[in-house]
């Protein structure tokens, strides 16, 4: 099981503090929903989280397995990151764009001969279970906002990394799929015991979906508050 | 509505304002080139047209093509120079223009492989030529010298400008999720830029071939030195004419051809252009 440590963790973001003695400790097996209103730094607490910034204090462990520690460089092929804006190849097609996902795990073989088979196969699965399989040989430039969502969020599910970031990853999916990401989520942390943040303004899925709910406040750096959410019932 | 039926006046601009600029400018031309016409014919003593016309069919009609297939060989000569140099200098501006884009390198190296860039595009093909004739000796290897360093001009150039519009989170986005640099480039940004890259690049060949037909005239190897070889002889102009049919050919099917594969290109790799 992989545990997410961080350790005074703190970004400054033009001359301001975003967050400071930022300490939480999240088991493998949990979603963890960031909250809090536009602009208070829940993009950019993942960037420090997915290793793309680097905080000014404090530092983020990651513990696995064999309770060897990692840190956000050497943990990356176990990372899956859903980026607000996507970063999908665009001039290339859907299926390769999930294929993308096992990139670490790829060489320069797969470079010239092309992608195994039965990867290709199970990517297609997962885009058939989201609902966009037809789509697979499509240009990922000539598909709409929600199939790119999709197309993004299955990149990541074919990586079926250890830890995933995801930032607003069904803000362009109407209630039926945001609700099906959510749940595959959900599956994902109870079953295979992975970490999962995702930044979410919804507190429908926040309540259906999260374990705990990290909220940042724009007002004071150290004034965020990771709470257990209630179980449904 | 106007109750009073009083006619509202059409405000009056003042007289600058009412001419119409580029008129202005086509009557401003049209001046200048009969002066100069007339400036040239001045100097000169008037040229005796239709005999001029009648000595000119006279030599250079029929075209000779007794040698038709030494033309054939300088003609593949002049292929395989364009080949060789823009096949070099694809290869080196790709490197090159990574360092001229603002997008990926730091700004020094920017400035300085824009400079050199700027200077290798400055001059023509010709004097390119004429100077790697002085290095290397009257050979086809001049040419290619020749060309490589003018395409790297252009080249550099087009490629950094493509680099430049693509969005690099792409490849950065790869990175973090353990991508290679060299997978990052081949996956997140490759692929956005190869239709241009292509299009670009069998542009530049199309260009070459036209040039490496004239640096010939300066000894660079190719089409060009027969020509000049049948120029400098009394009796070459018939064979002139037909070196200069077979160029002419070549050109055109080349401009037909280039043009269909980069048409078809844009379409296949980037679909989205169709309508642009």
């Amino acid at each position: 099981m992989t545990i997410l440590r961080t350790d005074r963790l703190g970004l400054i973001r033009n001359q301001k503090w975003l967050f400071q003695n930022l300490n939480i400790e999240i088991p493998g097996g949990s979603l963890v929903a960031i909250l809090g209103p536009s602009g208070v730094g829940k993009s950019s607490l993942l960037s420090c989280l997915s290793g793309s910034e680097t905080p000014n204090e404090g530092k983020i462990e990651f513990e696995i397995n064999n309770g060897e520690i990692k840190n956000t460089q050497s943990i990356r092929p176990e990372l899956g990151i859903i980026f607000q804006n996507l970063r999908l190849t665009e001039h290339v097609t859907v299926l390769e764009n999930v294929l993308y996902g096992k990139i670490a795990h790829y060489g320069l073989k797969e470079s010239i001969l092309g992608f195994p088979k039965p990867d290709q196969q199970k990517a297609y699965q997962i885009l058939s279970d989201l609902g966009i399989g037809k789509l697979a040989y499509k240009w990922t430039s000539q598909t709409s906002g929600g199939e790119q969502q999709r197309t993004a969020i299955a990149r990541t599910l074919f990586q079926s990394p250890q830890i995933i970031l995801a930032d607003e990853p069904v803000s362009n999916l109407d209630t039926y799929y945001a609700g099906r990401v959510m749940g595959l989520f959900r599956n994902l942390a109870t079953i295979e015991k992975k970490i999962i943040f995702c930044a979410l303004h919804d507190p429908q899925l926040i309540s259906r979906f999260a374990d705990f709910a990290l909220s940042l406040n724009p007002e004071h750096p150290e004034g965020w508050n990771l709470r257990k959410v209630k179980p449904k019932k | 509505m106007n109750s009073h039926n009083e006619i509202e006046k059409l405000p009056s601009r003042a007289w600058y304002e009412q001419l119409n600029l580029l008129n202005v400018l086509l009557l401003i031309f049209l001046f200048l080139t009969i002066f100069s016409g007339k400036n040239l014919m001045d100097e000169n003593r008037p040229a005796d047209v239709i005999s001029g016309f009648k000595y000119f069919v006279k030599k250079f009609f029929p075209p000779d093509f007794s040698d038709f297939s030494l033309i054939l060989e300088s003609l593949g000569e002049t292929f395989q120079i364009a080949i060789v140099s823009t096949f070099i200098a694809v290869i080196f501006s790709l490197v090159i223009a990574i360092g001229a884009s603002r997008n990926v390198s730091p700004s020094w190296l920017v400035q300085t492989t824009r400079m050199f860039l700027n200077i290798t595009r400055t001059l023509p093909s010709l004097i390119w030529a004429f100077l790697f004739v002085i290095f290397f000796g009257p050979t086809p290897i001049a040419g290619v010298f020749a060309l490589t360093f003018y395409s790297l001009g252009y080249l550099g150039k087009f490629f950094s400008e493509s680099f430049e519009s693509m969005d690099i989170k792409v490849a950065r986005g790869l990175k973090l999720i353990g991508a290679n640099p060299v997978q990052a480039f081949l996956y997140g940004l490759w692929p956005n830029v190869k239709a241009q890259v292509w299009s670009q690049s069998l542009w530049m060949l199309e260009y070459n071939i036209r040039s490496a037909s004239i640096i010939g005239l300066v000894g660079a190897g190719g089409i060009g030195m027969e020509l000049n070889k049948a120029m400098e002889m009394a009796s070459g102009f018939q064979r002139v004419t037909a070196i200069l049919i077979c160029i002419l050919f070549i050109v055109i099917l080349l401009d037909l051809l280039g043009q269909g594969i980069r048409r078809w290109i844009t379409q296949k790799v980037n679909p989205k252009s169709i309508s642009d």
